[in-house]
């Protein structure tokens, strides 16, 4: 621990370079000199516009999501006490996914803006409270966790069955919106959802960082974890809950964007170990930098077009992750 | 009551006892229970051994005390206290435990895993203070572990990862340990470290309870010993006064012999269970 505060020092600094490089790039080709030109009274106001109303908000949208998938990864990680475990493992993102394709496929509200996260947001809440109830009634006696992850799996696979009998039945157009939707997209940015994203986000959080120290017992095993004086039934439902609600709100406001939730909490464990009081802000704020730089260069990479963000996650993060994990098996 | 509570009284003040009366247990789906009526104290500065043969319901018998597991019948009682009455950081701050084996897909550190032993203590955003990190360090060097701190836990040699978990149980201060079977797989040394660690800490006023399949150590350096047989406790007393042949043969199912300890020391005379080959019985 007493490295923790230069680790987070750390950070907190790459978050504010990803944060610059993000607004300093885009399909517009305004650089980095145009937009600090834009603070100044006499500015251009659509360079302003963009600043604004576009990179800005867009930025702030992908360090919310990739913020809340390094955190909520790296939580249900250490309450399945699975190094496998990610955010969309019990089945949260297939449920989310389930609601959206059924508004794009169904044309339900066309034309408000908010219908489509809002059927993502439902669908994932959907989704949590199933998987949570089923393992309540399948768990003897408090919530076993092998049979949470069961319970996921299962659910994940049939939300999966359900998305493709809605693609099956979709015309042409929602069928490549409802693809797209799935990938990760980070487009749809605007302040308000924004806002309400943070309003979320950051009372789920403080709850997670509060049970750092529960994480590291409950890594040990539950009966351990009891022994040393965690209330450990409470600890797994309060963090199924607060994780599985940042989850929602992420995909809801983002679509699935794979293997941040994965790779960033392990990343910074194969870098600075396993206690979950530095653990849980670094694998935030990690994902934070890392969403960040890969949707930078989602934009930047096929202008004017763009990629999905999820695309450039899996793309990018996947082989720096097997580096990593090589390097970290040579120590 | 002083202390459970209040959280007021001095780690070190306190030394409660722990009563588990007419304990009564039955597993889930199973048909017989694993333990049936038994009743025990466990009292400061004293060393109770916990024998019997394998299935005998030791490890039920400890968790039952832990609260880990709740009796179907009986109680357990942290003087006048029902265990369950205590909340968790409470029942961790007057009973540690040291499992009988664990495991994790995270590696920690030493160190990490020692101060683990803190958690009851603190506040959930309290800082880990100068005293948390002295009873760490202490814990440490009790259990000769000081110089791996620094380590990884899964580089270590069993023995030693035995003395680590032993480690972090001190540092949770409580006036009670339970052990399950803590000098499974170490060598004769450790072992012998690890009883004379036990002794110093029955010293200290400690209530202790060992759970060991070693008839011979704990005739040594437990104050009472009870034998377990099929969930019923068979006999608890002194051990020089329980261990007999007939009671052992009857309990284990085998053909032995007990022999006093040749000495030198204050063990001379305990009584040393050698086990006979089957057609020698």
């Amino acid at each position: 621990m007493t490295h923790s505060p230069r680790r987070i020092a750390f950070l907190a600094l790459a978050v504010l370079v990803a944060v610059a490089l993000s607004v300093s790039f885009g399909a517009s080709g305004l650089g980095p000199g145009d937009l600090l030109r834009t603070l100044s009274a006499d500015a251009d106001p659509t360079a302003r516009t963009i600043l604004l109303q576009l990179r800005l908000p867009r930025a702030a949208l992908a360090a919310l999501v990739g913020g809340a998938l390094g955190l909520s990864g790296c939580t249900f990680q250490a309450l399945l006490r699975n190094p496998l475990a990610e955010p969309y493992v019990l089945g949260i993102s297939g449920g989310a996914a389930v609601g959206a394709v059924a508004v794009m496929v169904t044309g339900v509200g066309v034309g408000l803006p908010w219908t489509l996260p809002a059927g993502a947001f439902l669908g994932a809440v959907a989704a949590m409270t199933l998987v949570l109830q089923i393992a309540r009634r399948a768990s003897p006696g408090g919530v076993d966790t092998r049979i949470l992850i069961l319970a996921g799996v299962i659910a994940g696979a049939f939300f999966n069955a359900v998305i493709l009998l809605l693609l099956s039945l979709a015309d042409i157009e929602s069928f490549r919106s409802a693809i797209f939707w799935m990938m990760g997209n980070l487009s749809g940015a605007a302040w308000g959802s924004n806002g309400l994203l943070v309003l979320l986000l950051v009372p789920a959080s403080v709850v997670l960082l509060s049970l750092s120290r529960a994480f590291n017992l409950l890594s040990r095993g539950e009966e351990v974890a009891y022994h040393l004086g965690a209330s450990v039934q409470r600890v797994k439902l309060t963090a199924y809950l607060a994780a599985s609600l940042m989850v929602a709100a992420s995909v809801a406001a983002a679509g699935v964007i794979g293997f941040v939730g994965l790779i960033v909490p392990h990343a910074v464990r194969l870098a600075w170990g396993n206690d979950h009081r530095l653990l849980l802000p670094a694998s935030f704020l990690a994902g934070t930098a890392f969403l960040l730089l890969a949707d930078t260069v989602a934009r930047i990479v096929v202008a004017p077009a763009e990629l999905p963000t999820g695309v450039v996650t899996a793309v990018v993060g996947v082989p720096f992750f097997v580096v990593l994990l090589m390097r970290g098996g040579r120590r | 009551m002083k202390g459970a509570g209040s959280g007021g009284a001095r780690p070190g003040d306190w030394r409660p006892v722990l009563r588990g009366r007419g304990l009564t247990y039955v597993h889930p789906r199973a048909e017989e229970p694993a333990v049936r009526e038994v009743s025990l104290s466990v009292s400061p500065g004293q060393l109770l051994a916990v024998a019997g043969p394998n299935g005998a319901g030791k490890s039920t018998l400890l968790r039952l005390l832990s609260g880990a597991l709740r009796p179907d019948a009986g109680d357990v009682r942290l003087d006048e206290r029902a265990l369950g009455d205590l909340s968790d950081r409470e029942r961790a701050r007057a009973i540690a435990v040291v499992p009988q084996s664990e495991s994790s897909p995270f590696p920690v550190t030493v160190r990490e895993m020692v101060g683990m032993g803190r958690y009851a203590h603190l506040g959930r955003w309290e800082p880990v203070g100068n005293r948390d990190r002295a009873v760490v360090d202490r814990a440490l060097e009790r259990c000769a572990v000081a110089p791996f701190a620094e380590r990884q836990l899964e580089e270590l040699s069993g023995g030693e990862r035995q003395r680590v978990r032993i480690a972090r149980a001190l540092a949770q201060e409580a006036p009670i340990l339970l052990l399950d079977e803590p000098t499974a797989g170490l060598d004769l040394r450790f072992q012998m470290e690890l009883f004379h660690l036990l002794r110093e800490l029955r010293a200290d006023g400690l209530a202790l309870l060992l759970v060991t399949h070693d008839l011979n150590l704990a005739a040594r350096f437990a104050d009472r010993l009870l034998l377990l047989d099929r969930g019923r406790a068979e006999a608890i007393g002194p051990p020089a006064e329980i261990l007999s042949r007939e009671a052992l043969e009857g309990v284990y199912e085998w053909p032995l012999r007990l022999v006093p300890h040749p000495g030198p020391g204050s063990d001379t005379g305990a009584p040393q269970t050698i086990p006979l080959r089957r057609d020698d019985g």
